[in-house]
């Protein structure tokens, strides 16, 4: 390869392992032919190292380090950690891809709009599901209208409870929450994305009954919204499958309009594996891997000096929605948001 | 862990209850089918004469020219009338000494409930109200599953309910809210009441509809969220926005210690897909999901059982008054844009 095709791919680093989505992206990032993976940092060496040996790159001993090398980075860390790796990132002058949700405090989300805003560099939340080709064929029947006008979004993310993954997960001071804090940015996103309108109010309810009872963070919630244009929608943000369910959890919306319902599940495609490793059934997925779009819209966005198409400010507003869901559990009534 | 299912019916105790059907639409021809599969006599009176006399024909009984005469010649009144008719007609009967069997909702209104509640108990007679989704074999398995323990204390249930829109005309009874309290009276009220008899009492509803939020749109479809007071939550949904002939139920129940997931989708024994959509349609009905035993003729079995023989039944008048508070509360919220609506504590009657 000669020194001109190298300097034009861009050049990516991953600052923090601590989510599972690192993996992901790291393995990813290593196949693909516009990047060259810089490198990895975690705050805990061994981390960092192991991961940056599966995809054949480098450990590197600070986040400057890496930022000092990179076009763009990909920030996976815990979720209290994302403002100050932002900041950091956007001090070095390096572009952002981070991990959802944006902030564990509206504070946080909009000091990190704020940061990059500032230095000048781009800032894209990590929602991988805008990749999904699933979501998107549903996104294009609504703005089509071949669903008529939509009256009600109802969706659901459930999982397992993610602590056996990253025990952080659990850990309110460094996830900020639970249920709620993990899953609800996914859907009030793509609800926003396919309708273009804004969240004007906040209903949710929650407890800590799932998992025998395991009780440092919310484990099962409910959410009700309603847009600025009346369509009003809901999110199940439960961790309510059992360790002994066949895969993680899963993504679904049913769009409810005046010309019917459209149900697009974005994780139905699978297969059922009996007698695999491990008893029982394991349903491995065949369908499309959404992180992949996810890093070719920001690599394409960090290359071509363009804004990506999922901003900061898409990540600001899912957590403003996640702390009216807060406020709502602790009044017991539905919160206004201002528009 | 084993799931026994409700039991088929005993053929009739051959005692001669006789029964009399008080309106001949279409949940009084179900009802009908269902008494003659029994083997129970039945006497049909409509304040429509020829819409009764084409029921009771198609069945091979007898008509009674007026309420009066129905309740002179029956033991059990069985009310299929519009819902807002229920509570004349059920006082009327507690007045002649009749025990009577009511299909949901027990009333339009809470008043109504109540009183028809205190006629009964005034006259000593049993008041059995139809919420059939106790009857549904997945439904009975489930909640026989989670009272054996299989998944813990209940945490999260969702319910869905998924249908077309009723086939009757634009100015039936059944679309005017005043007479039927519309999807959440009438269609969402099953999964409240299974809500409840999984997970118990509901504090608060607040409940968002399309009915109100959308009121030109033409489509109806309902949103719940219960908190029990377990601590448990609920999502409940029930729509008639889907395309004709659809009719499906799904169900999740989420527990400290495991998860129910039930969909008539893939759980139906027969699957139709015929030529001739003019026939029997392309969808599987809802009989072809409960193919062990007719939901109706499980339920007024063992309704009459209880009439005859004192058994309890699974659900009562006093149990269905609460889950018609409950229904009431989510339409009070559906009206005022989603507020959420408590329910007093142990509101028992």
């Amino acid at each position: 390869m000669t020194a001109t095709q190298a300097r034009r791919r861009v050049r990516i680093g991953v600052l923090s392992t601590e989510h599972m989505h690192a993996a992901s992206y790291i393995r990813l990032l290593a196949k693909m032919p516009g990047v060259e993976l810089i490198g990895v940092w975690d705050a805990d060496p061994e981390h960092a190292g192991a991961a940056a040996k599966l995809a054949g790159t480098r450990a590197l001993p600070t986040p400057e380090d890496l930022l000092s090398m990179v076009d763009g980075v990909v920030i996976t860390s815990t979720n209290v950690d994302h403002r100050e790796l932002t900041e950091r990132a956007a001090a070095a002058g390096a572009d952002v891809l981070c991990d959802k949700p944006l902030a564990i405090t509206v504070a946080d989300a909009k000091a990190i709009v704020e940061a990059c805003d500032r230095a000048g560099v781009r800032l894209m939340t990590a929602f991988p599901m805008r990749f999904s080709p699933v979501i998107r064929s549903l996104e294009s029947s609504v703005r089509s209208g071949s669903l008529g006008s939509v009256v009600c979004l109802e969706g659901v993310n459930s999982s397992r409870m993610p602590n056996n993954l990253a025990p952080w997960f659990v850990d309110p001071a460094r996830s900020g929450g639970g249920a709620l804090m993990d899953h609800v940015v996914h859907l009030a996103d793509l609800y926003r994305w396919i309708l273009r309108d804004e969240v004007v109010e906040v209903y949710a309810v929650a407890n800590r009954i799932l998992h025998e009872r395991f009780d440092r963070v919310e484990t099962g919630g409910l959410v009700m919204l309603r847009f600025a244009g009346g369509v009003f929608a809901t999110i199940d943000c439960s961790w309510s499958k059992p360790r002994s369910y066949p895969t993680w959890g899963g993504l679904s919306i049913d769009a409810i309009g005046t010309a019917g319902v459209i149900r697009a599940d974005a994780f139905r495609q699978r297969l059922a594996v009996y007698g695999g490793p491990g008893a029982g059934v394991a349903w491995p997925s065949w369908g499309p891997d959404e992180d992949q779009g996810t890093l070719d819209e920001f690599v394409a966005a960090v290359s071509q000096r363009r804004p990506p198409a999922v901003s900061g400010v898409d990540g600001l507003r899912a957590v403003e929605i996640v702390a009216a869901a807060y406020r709502s559990i602790e009044t017991g009534a539905p919160v206004k948001l201002a528009t | 862990m084993t799931i026994t299912r409700p039991g088929a019916p005993d053929r009739p105790s051959g005692t001669g209850l006789r029964v009399g059907l008080v309106g001949a639409g279409f949940i009084g021809g179900t009802h009908l089918a269902a008494w003659r599969s029994e083997g129970i006599d039945v006497v049909v009176f409509d304040v429509d004469p020829a819409r009764s006399s084409l029921l009771a024909d198609a069945f091979g009984v007898s008509v009674a020219p007026t309420l009066e005469a129905l309740l002179v010649a029956t033991d059990v009144v069985d009310i299929c009338t519009p819902t807002h008719l229920h509570a004349s007609v059920a006082i009327a009967a507690t007045r002649a000494g009749r025990h009577v069997i009511c299909e949901k909702p027990l009333a339009r209104t809470l008043a109504d409930g109540e009183a028809m509640l205190a006629a009964a108990r005034q006259a000593g007679v049993r008041l059995l109200v139809g919420q059939v989704v106790r009857f549904y074999p997945e439904f009975a398995a489930a909640r026989q599953a989670v009272v054996a323990g299989a998944i813990g204390d209940p945490a999260v249930l969702r319910l869905t309910r998924a249908n077309s829109r009723p086939q009757q005309a634009a100015d039936h009874w059944f679309f005017n809210h005043a007479r039927s309290g519309g999807i959440i009276l009438d269609l969402m009220i099953h999964d409240l009441d299974f809500a409840r008899w999984v997970a118990g009492e509901v504090v608060s509803v607040a409940c968002r509809s399309a009915a109100f939020e959308h009121p030109g749109a033409g489509v109806d479809h309902a949103v719940a969220i219960l908190t029990h007071a377990s601590g448990a939550i609920s999502h409940v949904s029930a729509s008639w926005a889907y395309a004709p002939q659809t009719s499906r139920t799904a169900f999740e129940i989420a527990g400290s210690r495991g998860l129910i997931e039930q969909d008539s989708d893939r759980t139906a024994g027969v699957e139709r897909s015929l030529q001739d959509v003019g026939a029997s349609g392309r969808a599987t009905s809802l009989a072809d999901g409960a193919l062990g035993g007719d939901p109706f003729r499980l339920e007024l079995a063992e309704f009459a059982r209880a009439i005859e023989a004192n058994v309890e039944p699974r659900t009562d008048g006093a149990d269905a008054l609460e889950t018609l508070r409950l229904a009431l509360a989510a339409d009070q919220s559906a009206r005022s844009a989603g507020q959420t609506i408590r329910l007093e504590a142990g509101a028992g009657s």
